[in-house]
């Protein structure tokens, strides 16, 4: 683990260069350890694929002292935390929900049930939440499936839809513009801003879409 | 009649927004905050409201009010004409409205965004903790949208504050050209050494101007595209967690400083705005000219406490 500062108010904690479910373990157990020491000072945190960004009010402490703090509960945040929550995720795939299926077909060479078996079969992990509140950037997706983003993002995506892009899959939180290729859509509400625990996943859950 | 806003007229954007919705960057949630938090903070302090009120924050001309009964009010943030009834209302100072009166906002003289409060509580819901809007995702703020014609505010507990000020020697420079102080960023060196000597250009005396495509995610700069090293990842690094006031650098070389409303980014990041200059970013608008200026750790930390110890006199000007 490497800690870098990063402006004046931000502190990575650095555990590798490359994605992988090993790097993300390490990033996971960190995250968890950090919410559970809240320590003062620190505003937000930020865990990702290879980093866990923690922000900190730099007027209530210092990189200096949150870094030898960090240093000293180092074994503390590399204790593995409990197994994570796997949720099922209905989606209807194709037609008016999945409008990139064709092209997803034509690119992987697959037909349309080959590409829904494929999507289904691979228990993903939540390698971090962000872009949008309650976006799941999960992965990692079967290399059949790999598509490059869009030349040019689509303007609306529907909430609800379920896209591909290079090795990653999500899903969109709400209607928003977008560059990933969509090839289904799920009923489920993935964020609600009215009541804890706000969002449906959380960095680290497991995902399993179910074909509908 | 129960004290409340009506909107006549919403100027170009206006937004209910108060200092933040930190602590939910882990699932997404950004922070929209003020952009300019030092506008919204001596707003309050003018006001005698707590540090966590909202206000409306708007760009624009024309933003117009009408007052249903006696309030207290200010407008911070960037220096406009605005008239009570048609007679001036002087910047950064609280004035009186009284019930049936119409607040206009017909220029803005320096700066962009300004910040328009009253003293007593805008009766609006708190949303995660925080009354900010956020546009994007549509929640928060008044109804998680922009104020439009017709909107109505209650504002209870409304008090009458005495007369307060800050004096035109304490109101911030809000003018073009912006001068950026920056910290590097983490993938600094992914740039070519020609590419930052040309970006920290204060010597050299080029710069960057504010594109019209900027908005309440980032402020996008037009100027000469900077260049990545051989065997730099031109393409973007692994998501990660973001700063506001993050330089980043698209594959096409154009910078873009991002503002409050993200949490992940995945483009090289240049350089970091100080957080002396951050309330700045808030003034920058389209056309603008920019320029950036690199200081290191050291430099920022003094910029900082300098720019605490003039907020502390601006604060003790209000008499807070």
């Amino acid at each position: 683990m490497e800690i870098l500062p990063y402006g004046e108010n931000g502190l990575r904690l650095v555990f590798g260069k490359e994605v992988s479910l090993t790097v993300h373990e390490q990033v996971r157990n960190a995250y968890l350890s950090l919410k559970a020491l809240s320590l003062p000072g620190v505003a937000d945190i930020i865990p990702s694929f290879t980093t866990c960004l923690v922000v900190f009010d730099g007027t209530r402490t210092t990189f200096g002292a949150l870094a030898g703090l960090l240093r000293e509960k180092q074994e503390e945040m590399a204790a593995e935390w409990k197994a994570p929550r796997l949720h099922e995720v209905p989606v209807s795939y194709g037609r008016e929900y999945g409008p990139d299926m064709d092209s997803v077909c034509a690119y992987s060479g697959l037909t349309e049930e080959e590409v829904v078996e494929c999507h289904t079969s691979v228990v993903y992990t939540v390698f971090a939440v962000g872009f949008l509140p309650g976006f799941p950037y999960l992965g990692p997706l079967d290399k059949k499936l790999f598509m490059p983003r869009l030349d040019t993002p689509r303007v609306k995506v529907p909430k609800g839809s379920v896209g591909i892009a290079q090795l990653q899959t999500g899903v969109y939180p709400f209607d928003s513009p977008g560059g990933w290729r969509i090839i289904g859509k799920t009923r489920l509400r993935l964020f609600g801003a009215e009541r804890p625990p706000y969002s449906l996943f959380v960095m680290g859950d497991k995902v399993r879409f179910v074909s509908v | 009649m129960a004290a409340a806003i009506e909107v006549v007229h919403p100027g170009w954007l206006s937004l209910v927004v108060d200092a933040g919705r930190p602590g939910h960057a882990d699932i997404g949630v950004p922070r929209s905050s003020a952009l300019d938090g030092l506008g919204l903070a001596a707003l309050n302090r003018l006001l005698e409201n707590s540090d966590d009120a909202p206000a409306i924050e708007v760009f624009g001309t024309n933003f117009s009010i009408a007052f249903s009964a006696d309030t207290t009010a200010a407008i911070t943030g960037a220096r406009v004409s605005a008239f009570l009834d048609g007679a001036a209302v002087e910047p950064w100072a609280t004035f009186r409205a009284k019930g049936g009166s119409l607040l206009r906002v017909a220029g803005v003289a320096g700066g962009f965004r300004y910040y328009v409060g009253f003293a007593g509580s805008m009766e609006l819901p708190r949303i995660m903790g925080s009354f900010s809007t956020n546009l994007e995702c549509m929640f928060g703020g008044f109804k998680g949208r922009p104020l439009i014609k017709g909107d109505r505010i209650g504002i209870a507990e409304g008090r009458r504050v005495d007369r307060k000020a800050v004096p035109e020697s304490h109101i911030p420079d809000m003018s073009p050209p912006h001068v950026l102080r920056i910290l590097d960023g983490p993938e600094k060196d992914w740039l070519t050494g020609d590419s930052l000597d040309k970006f920290c250009n204060i010597e050299k005396n080029l710069w960057y101007s504010v594109s019209a495509k900027s908005n309440r995610t980032g402020i996008r700069l037009e100027g000469e595209p900077m260049a990545f090293r051989e065997g730099a990842a031109a393409g973007g690094i692994v998501s990660e967690g973001m700063l506001p006031g993050t330089v980043q650098v698209p594959p096409d070389g154009r910078p873009i400083i991002v503002l409050f409303e993200r949490t992940m980014g995945g483009y090289a990041r240049a350089g970091v705005v100080t957080s002396a200059d951050l309330d700045r970013l808030a003034h920058l608008k389209p056309k603008d000219r920019v320029l950036f200026d690199r200081v290191t750790p050291d430099e920022a930390l003094r910029l900082n406490t300098a720019r605490r110890g003039y907020i502390s006199s601006l604060y003790k000007t209000i008499g807070g």
